[in-house]
């Protein structure tokens, strides 16, 4: 049994850094679903979307759910997934290197993920000197 | 401790996909393995660890294993190396 993985995110964001890792990895090793949050979206319509979208990526270990902008309506809505009752743990700032940090620790249980993410997302940032 | 000289040969040099293959190799073995290149050793397991080293075409790299398994991580490793991690074909 392993973590489902959901993307919450702005427009265009989440279903492209998917993209991109499953064609890097070839096949993800967590299960893995995008909720894509229109400019006009509002929370509360989406919340039936989320909620569905959370059940199927949980194989009942709960949920670890990246957004891209704290404090956006994207992880607000993640904010409400998270009281649905599925164990859910979140971080914000999803970037590429945070993606496939946690899909190298697929086997990492949901209360060490939100650690592997944030340490994807931290080593990601290079400023280039050389 | 098995150490090995490496040359990355295929034309995009450890990019992105080529990075990738090699860490998902490596998940099969035991061994704790770096590599070093430009004076910079870093976790041969760890995606951005080796994309760290930007190694393009012609880069020679070392190779450093060590571990239970060391005979077989670092066969397979230079076995991959060797195929140009199965691109430019």
């Amino acid at each position: 049994m392993s973590v489902g993985i959901l993307l919450i995110t702005h427009e265009g964001i989440g279903s492209a850094i998917l993209a991109v890792a499953t064609r890097l990895l070839r096949t993800l090793p967590l299960r893995t679903e995008v909720l894509e949050v229109p400019f006009e979206g509002d929370p509360d319509a989406l919340l039936p979307l989320a909620s569905a979208a959370l059940r199927r990526v949980d194989g009942g270990q709960g949920v670890l759910v990246l957004t891209d902008l704290y404090g956006a309506t994207p992880s607000n809505l993640a904010a409400k997934v998270a009281r649905l009752g599925t164990p859910v743990r979140r971080v914000s700032a999803l970037s590429l290197p945070m993606l496939l940090r946690v899909m190298n620790y697929a086997e990492e249980d949901l209360d060490e993920l939100p650690m592997v993410a944030g340490a994807g997302a931290r080593n990601g940032v290079i400023v280039d000197e050389a | 401790m098995i150490e090995r000289e490496l040359t990355v040969s295929n034309r995009l040099g450890l990019h992105a996909r080529a990075t990738a293959k090699l860490v998902q190799l490596l998940s099969a073995y035991r061994s704790t393995t770096t590599l070093t290149a430009k004076g910079r050793e870093v976790n041969a397991k760890s995606i951005m660890g080796v994309m760290l080293l930007a190694a393009g075409q012609g880069t020679q790299v070392k190779l450093r294993v060590e571990g239970e398994d060391e005979d077989a991580t670092a066969e397979a490793v230079c076995a991959l190396f060797e195929r140009r991690f199965d691109e430019d074909s």
